[in-house]
């Protein structure tokens, strides 16, 4: 139940997201290899999990082999088919359209045009592509795009025609492609009888799902070869129930309509608790903990202020969340940000907060080690101090030093306001005294202490001395 | 023309104004600056670090002093003294107050000073602050106390 409370409005959008395109996925290339293949990976990947679990580390690793090659692999030899989807449609279309009807074959006319050349004796070839890609399998004809008439059918297989001796191709209600050379059939089994013709209606049939509606030149008979086997067309009524099953036109329209959107249906239905399931396998169980160590990002809106002191620069954060997210979290990924711009003057205690903190989604904060930051800040000034030198040592007994004049007397120093306002006074580098005998000059630099402090860029930074020495007097 | 004169008036006047102002909002935070006083406020006339004090004058002056002597003495004048008043002498070793003096002034001049002994542990950095009893500081004197 407490698991329900962390689930966020976030986790929702993530989960329709992926569902939605999970479903567009399975819309744009349903019924296409590419399909089955990915629903094969995706079964090689659950076998792997599956393996894992079960602790066979051989067969685990040979699957998740495969499931990597399998990715690359799908993306080279489909590559046809994935170009047709995505080049095909606009945005658009693959974003949220679902693919049309394709024009429906004119099988009546087909039959027809059949006939005629069969009585005709005219040698044909037609081919009707199903849902896999020809184009490594044949060798390339001329392209066509005309609409399907039985004169178009006729004239094409007419024994004049330069392309009477090849295929044509038949998608929907255009004739794509004329003079198409088919894969033969190797088989030693054939009868005597078939020649090249049958042989290549035959040989498409072995390597594709298409349908290959033959007419042979020399008894005019009709052939239909589909799926390595290639059966004799008695009649119309036969070729038309050939044509129309290799078609899927077996139901009424409107209940092929019917089960096209109870089919949609299901995929998205089966979509989303894919997803939710996913989602809910990879956040389940906040069980898995890990401790952080993050640098605090001190934000601070003044520019006079500056951060004097702080009680730690790092805070340790105790992370939870489900194995597969706390292994994902990188370093960058956590930030703990602290805003000065509260702050004050002096010391200041503040507590870190979940606002204070930026998590990656999904995961959880427990435990915050300190808890509690403490901040010194200052003000930069500018003070003006008078120097004093820093005599060590000791003068010769007979003399005393009497005057000295300090050059400049005072020095603006650049620094923050609450360690200026304890500095009274800026000392000169250490003089000894040892070595004065009679009166000179002496230039000396200054000490600063702390060391934050600056000399203001329009003070001298050297001091000149000049003093007197005199005979001490009775 | 006449508008003309009333904005370089008004400009000059402006400019004054903040001329003013700047003069009058400067920081008085510094305690080496005298403050203005008036003529009824002593004028002091002289302050000096001395080994001693011979016959109201201060002997050996000097800006380094051996421990060994002793003892050393702060000495000041003031030239007029107006009216009895009282000023200190704040000793500050090594910029921590050491110890006050309350000294009397006479008109109508007067000269007096403050002597500490010394001990082994009062080497280092010296200055003695000369104030008023508002605490208005005449003059700073700085000494050093060595070997």
């Amino acid at each position: 139940m407490s698991f329900f409370t962390h689930f966020r409005w976030q986790d929702l959008i993530d989960i329709l997201l992926n569902s939605y395109i999970l479903f567009r996925l399975y819309v744009l290339f349903r019924g296409t290899y590419v399909f089955r293949v990915l629903t094969g990976i995706a079964l090689l990947w659950v076998l792997q999990r599956i393996a894992v679990f079960f602790g066979l580390i051989l067969t685990s690793w040979a699957m998740q082999g495969i499931t990597a090659v399998a990715a690359l692999i799908i993306i080279i030899i489909f590559r046809n088919e994935i170009r047709d989807v995505l080049q095909a449609k606009n945005l658009k279309a693959i974003l949220w359209g679902f693919p049309q009807q394709s024009a429906q074959t004119p099988i009546e006319i087909i039959v027809e045009s059949v006939n005629t050349l069969s009585k005709q004796h005219s040698g044909a070839l037609i081919v009707f592509p199903a849902k896999e890609d020809l184009q490594d399998v044949m060798q390339s004809g001329i392209p066509w795009w005309g609409l399907v008439s039985k004169q178009m059918i006729t004239s094409i297989f007419w024994p004049d025609n330069p392309v009477h001796d090849g295929a044509a191709i038949i998608q929907g209600n255009r004739i794509t492609e004329v003079g198409v050379i088919l894969p033969l059939s190797h088989r030693n089994n054939l009868p005597s009888h078939y020649g090249t013709r049958h042989r290549a209606a035959l040989g498409l049939s072995e390597v594709s799902d298409a349908l290959v509606i033959l007419v042979s030149e020399e008894t005019g008979n009709v052939l239909a070869a589909k799926n390595s086997a290639i059966t004799k067309i008695n009649d119309d009524v036969q070729l038309v129930k050939v044509l129309q099953e290799h078609m899927g036109i077996t139901e009424e329209k409107p209940a092929i309509l019917r089960k096209e959107k109870f089919e949609i249906s299901v995929a998205a239905l089966v979509s989303v608790l894919f997803i939710t399931g996913m989602w809910f396998s990879i956040s389940k169980g906040m069980d898995t903990l890990i401790t952080l160590e993050v640098p605090v990002e001190y934000t601070k809106h003044d520019p006079e202020f500056e951060i004097v002191d702080t009680s730690v620069n790092t805070v340790q954060l105790q992370l939870g969340g489900s194995g597969a997210l706390i292994k994902s979290v990188q370093p960058d990924q956590v930030e703990v940000r602290l805003d000065l711009g509260n702050a004050v003057i002096g010391r200041n205690s503040f507590s870190i907060t979940q606002e204070n903190i930026s998590l990656p989604p999904g995961i959880i904060l427990s435990k915050i080690t300190p808890p509690v930051v403490e901040v010194t800040l200052d003000k930069t000034i500018t003070k003006e101090l008078p120097v004093q030198v820093d005599w060590v040592g000791k003068l010769p007994e007979n003399i005393i030093l009497s005057q000295l004049t300090i050059e400049p007397e005072k020095v603006e120093v650049i620094g923050g306001k609450r360690i200026l306002e304890n500095i009274s006074t800026l000392y000169t580098e250490k003089v000894p005294l040892d070595n004065i005998d009679k009166s000179g000059t002496l230039t000396v630099s200054l000490v600063l202490n702390p060391a934050s402090l600056k000399i203001d860029p329009g003070s001298k930074d050297r001091i000149k001395l000049t003093y007197v020495v005199k005979p001490r007097g009775k | 023309m006449g508008t003309k004169y009333n904005l370089y008036i008004f400009i000059f006047v402006l400019i004054c104004c903040n001329l003013f102002l700047a003069s009058h909002g400067l920081p008085q935070n510094n305690q080496d600056t005298p403050p203005t006083r008036d003529s009824k406020e002593p004028v002091l006339d002289n302050a000096v670090m001395c080994e001693k004090i011979k016959d109201f004058t201060p002997k050996n002056r000097a800006v380094i002093f051996s421990i060994q002597i002793g003892q050393v003495s702060c000495f000041t004048s003031f030239d007029p003294v107006p009216k009895k008043t009282f000023i200190y002498h704040k000793w500050f070793h090594n910029d921590k107050p050491s110890t006050k003096k309350k000294l009397t002034l006479q008109p109508p001049r007067w000269a007096t000073y403050s002597t500490i002994q010394l001990r082994e542990t009062d080497k280092g950095h010296w200055r003695v602050e000369i104030t008023d009893q508002k605490g208005n500081i005449f003059h700073t004197v700085r000494f050093t106390i060595t070997d």
